[in-house]
């Protein structure tokens, strides 16, 4: 064992955390109970004026009042099979519980559905302890096997033919992994079960970070039901999590989900009776709605976000919200960049890479476009991120001057632009594509402009989302706009997707042997602290290299009504509901 | 009259085949790759990518199911001609095909959100029948009067107003506004089509969205109906009508109505048709969860087989209500007569 590194975390004992729980939710319930009934005899005060005929009969007292609203768009999955956007996931990681948890607030990483853990000292072989007693659902024990049988199902193409997961790169590097990916076999063999509550998982390559991959919500596990009949699982799925879809109920497309709390949940119970997702097509309407009182949490309109920080306060710390304090703005673990294409014949020399960089306003950006809605981006690693330094890429500022000294050295003005300012003529023009919608034509243009003024002619190429993917994906472009929106707040996954040589997304052919290596050899690293450092010094490396320019990093946008207490949303815009609670 | 449905009925099968030629033909035309769409900005492993192609016959299978690889080693991209057979065989088996990035069949989907389509355009196609036929009556018959000009005044607004922004508005009054005055006394919900939170049932759901899709449609029906019926007035068989010694009302409802009435029904059949195809504006502002965001929403991110699907119903839906305006048309001039020899029609 002297060999192994052993993380554990104590946690409080479940029936305890149970017991405390419901005694808060309880004392609440009967507060609720009694200020519905007032309400409800109030409307029927006013019965003669109200749409009485039209109204529901409201189901018995206290439910209702302890379930909260909340906008989403229409995810993509709710089921773990392809859970893998903001939307899907947030309504996943009610209904699932997967092996850790990472705890944003104290930047570590906690026991979930596996009480501890272990690895060996190669960084290849997990060990996962899990939760004795737990149960899906249905009533089902979740053992190692569901475990099992959940990430099969990501991997096998065979789960459903029709319609292949595309999720299952969260697991590339298990053992066994390639062979099932292509359909060879129904196993994935680096994964063992030597007793229900233990999960042994063989990687086919070191990789210390794994224990935070197993946090993400599509790796959580499964019951038999769902290799039974896969559309049924898919709308309605049976997880283990601290809420379960409401008996009898399916994902409503473009409609509503509708969750209640698992009494049996191993874990924390959370106070809340349940949570109603309503699925908007528009934050404009979402936030009508909101406005009227009909929905607790929403995106708030950019154009709306000053009028609502008056009307119902801001957030002390970003990210929580309690009365009086509802709208969130913290930054958020993505950002918004600009790829540059590193095979272009102008665009290859690191020197003019760097010059753009320090040409673009980025904080009048934020001011102009997205009216303080986003911030500068400084880093290509976001803030959230674990080993996230302020000012990582010295290149990512506003600077001219020093730009136009760069270019002065290797592209000297030789000609003027059509209205007679002066043009750097031998870089020729430059294509700086998007897509149109979503706000980025006027980021495009506030940069052509920036771009300009140091005497970068630049031409705008924009189109729709699908037709400029495509010259990203084929190399056809030469500058172009991207977002990153990391799996885990982990370095990793934004050093070796976007910069390690030849992975799919490493749009903008950016290759370099000495960062491949030391991002080979940190992921080696068991001990954190050393591993995070090992990852900053990739990260200084590249940005010396500036084969993207940081442009933004987003921020939150949401706000609560004035009953919305505890409510926490992460930087991964995951909105947590262990501890929220409605108060009237 | 059977003899004419049938030749229309035939009549279906290559403006059917010729629509969905034209879609096969966009859908190569068109730039963006649907498969490499479906993980968003993240990119697909080579294998996964692989297997949706081959689950959506993009590629060449052998009697395995396994890819067929040319010399390079890349799979061979499935001929168009043969993709449009796989369509069609699925087609007449009722199989529309999977969507590409919503996991579920097509078929699936439609069958839960056409019901919400097809019930929203009843209601805005009765309000646009009745308050259009109603509006544009009283305009015509009070020519010039007080009723005459605001007819024309509210229906010029309508027609300018677009239908997403007369949508905010109703949700503003009815929803926000009168729910603050009353003190959430009375008020109107502000979107989607009920459920189990909403405290409304759901029939009242329809009041806004149905006024909204209805309001433009149902302005060029009263203007349509009130210049037809001044102009039948001016008829001769009217003058006749008259001389004979008819009531005005006899002459409105028995002689003028039914001619007038004619382009009218071609107009609101048409809108009907456009309805049942789902309307993006009306269902993005209210929230709506029928066909027409559904498909606007594949097309943006090239899901075909929702596209192909949501077209091939579409068509269907047209081709039929047309038929039905057609034969319609007997019923309302008895001149018409469809399918009788030329000399007797």
């Amino acid at each position: 064992m002297d060999e192994k590194q052993k993380f554990q975390a104590e946690k409080p004992s479940t029936e305890n955390a149970k017991a405390s729980k419901r005694t808060k939710g309880e004392s609440l319930k009967g507060f609720k109970v009694a200020r519905r009934s007032f309400l409800a005899s109030s409307a029927l005060a006013a019965g003669a004026l109200s749409l009485s005929g039209c109204k529901k009969a409201t189901n018995d007292s206290g439910e209702m009042g302890g379930t909260m609203n909340i906008s989403i768009s229409e995810p993509v999955s709710i089921d773990p099979y392809n859970l893998q956007e903001s939307e899907g996931t947030q309504v996943g990681s009610q209904i699932f519980d997967s092996l850790t948890v990472y705890d944003f607030e104290n930047q570590e990483l906690d026991p979930a559905a596996a009480v501890s853990w272990e690895a060996n000292s190669e960084a290849t072989v997990f060990t996962f302890h899990l939760q004795p007693d737990a149960r899906f659902h249905n009533g089902e024990p979740v053992t190692a096997k569901s475990f099992k049988r959940g990430w099969e199902r990501l991997v096998n193409p065979n789960t459903n033919p029709d319609s292949p997961s595309v999720i299952g790169y969260h697991l590339a590097m298990v053992d066994g992994y390639a062979d099932l990916e292509k359909g060879l076999g129904t196993e994935l063999t680096g994964v063992t079960c030597p007793d229900d509550l233990t999960l042994v998982v063989k990687l086919s390559e070191p990789y210390a970070d794994f224990p935070i991959v197993v946090s993400h919500p599509a790796l959580a596990p499964v019951p038999e039901a769902a290799l039974e009949d896969f559309a049924t699982f898919f709308q309605a799925p049976i997880g283990n999590g601290p809420f379960k879809m409401k008996e009898g109920t399916k994902w409503e497309s473009g409609q509503y989900i509708e969750l209640v709390k698992n009494e049996d949940f191993y874990g924390e119970v959370p106070a809340l009776d349940g949570v109603y997702f309503n699925i908007q097509k528009d934050i404009e309407t979402a936030y009508r709605e909101f406005q009227a009182g009909n929905l607790d949490i929403v995106h708030v309109p950019t154009a709306q976000l000053e009028a609502a920080r008056q009307e119902y306060g801001t957030s002390e710390d970003g990210y929580t919200m309690t009365t009086g304090q509802e709208v969130l703005d913290g930054v958020q673990s993505s950002t918004y960049y600009l790829v540059v294409n590193n095979d272009d014949p102008v665009l290859k020399d690191r020197d003019l890479r760097i010059a753009i960089s320090l040409a673009i306003n980025r904080q009048n950006i934020c001011d102009t476009v997205f009216k303080g809605t986003r911030v500068a981006a400084d880093n290509i690693v976001p803030p959230g991120i674990i080993g996230y330094e302020e000012g990582a890429w010295h290149d990512s500022r506003y600077d001219p001057e020093e730009a136009e000294n760069i270019l002065n050295r290797k592209y000297p003005i030789d000609s003027t632009f059509s209205d007679g300012s002066p043009k750097r003529g031998s870089i020729g023009q430059i294509k700086l594509s998007s897509n149109i919608d979503g706000g980025h034509k006027e980021v495009m243009e506030v940069i052509m402009n920036d771009l300009k003024d140091v005497g970068i002619d630049v031409v705008l190429d924009q189109g729709e989302w699908a037709s400029i993917l495509n010259k990203y994906q084929t190399s056809d472009y030469q500058i172009g706009r991207l977002g990153w929106v990391s799996d885990y707040p982990i370095m990793d996954n934004f050093m070796y997707p976007l910069f390690y040589t030849g992975t799919g997304d490493n749009q903008s052919n950016y290759s370099n042997k000495e960062v491949d290596t030391l991002i080979e050899r940190a992921r080696k690293i068991l001990d954190e602290d050393q591993r995070v450092a090992a990852f900053q010094q990739v990260n200084r490396i590249i940005s010396e290299d500036m084969p993207v320019i940081p442009i933004l990093f987003y921020k939150l946008d949401y706000v609560g009504s004035q009953r919305v207490e505890d409510v926490y949303i992460d930087p991964q815009m995951l909105i947590h509901l262990e501890q929220a609670m409605l108060t009237f | 009259m059977a003899r004419y449905i049938l030749r229309r009925l035939l009549q279906f099968i290559p403006v059917f085949f010729g629509v969905t030629i034209i879609m096969f033909a966009m859908k190569n035309i068109v730039p963006g790759d649907p498969i490499k769409l479906i993980a968003g900005d993240k990119a697909l492993t080579p294998e996964v990518e692989l297997s949706l192609r081959v689950a959506n016959h993009l590629v060449e299978t052998d009697d395995q199911g396994n890819p067929i690889l040319d010399d390079e080693g890349n799979p061979v991209p499935t001929p168009l001609w043969k993709q449009y057979g796989y369509y069609l065989d699925g087609l007449l088996h009722g199989d529309l095909g999977d969507s590409y990035s919503r996991k579920l069949s097509v078929t699936e989907i439609f069958a839960n959100k056409f019901p919400y389509t097809a019930k929203l355009a009843l209601v805005a196609i009765v309000i646009e029948a009745v308050v259009g036929i109603g509006a544009g009556l009283i305009s015509a018959i009070k020519r010039y009067s007080f009723w005459d000009v605001l007819v024309t005044l509210v229906t010029s607004i309508l027609v300018a107003i677009p239908a997403f922004w007369l949508g905010m508005l109703l949700q503003l009054f009815f929803g926000i506004i009168l729910k603050n005055w009353t003190d959430g006394a009375v008020y109107l919900p502000i979107s989607g089509a009920g459920g189990p939170a909403s405290p409304f049932n759901d029939w009242v759901h329809y009041i806004l969205p149905g006024i909204t899709l209805a309001a433009v449609s149902t302005a060029y029906a009263a203007r349509i109906m009130r210049s037809q019926l001044l102009e039948v007035m001016n008829q001769d068989y009217i003058r006749t009508a008259k001389a004979k010694g008819l009531s005005r009302r006899q002459i409105i409802y028995h002689h003028a109505l039914k001619n007038a009435l004619i382009p009218v029904v071609t107009y609101i059949g048409l809108d009907f048709g456009a309805m049942l195809s789902g309307a993006i504006l009306t269902e993005t502002v209210f929230n709506w969860p029928g066909i027409g965001y559904e498909i606007y929403r594949a097309i943006t991110q090239r899901d075909w087989p929702i596209v192909m699907g949501g077209v091939t119903l579409i068509i269907v839906i047209v081709l039929i209500i047309n038929l039905l305006v057609d034969i319609s048309y007997a019923f309302l001039d008895p001149r018409i007569r469809y399918g009788a020899p030329k000399d007797e029609g």
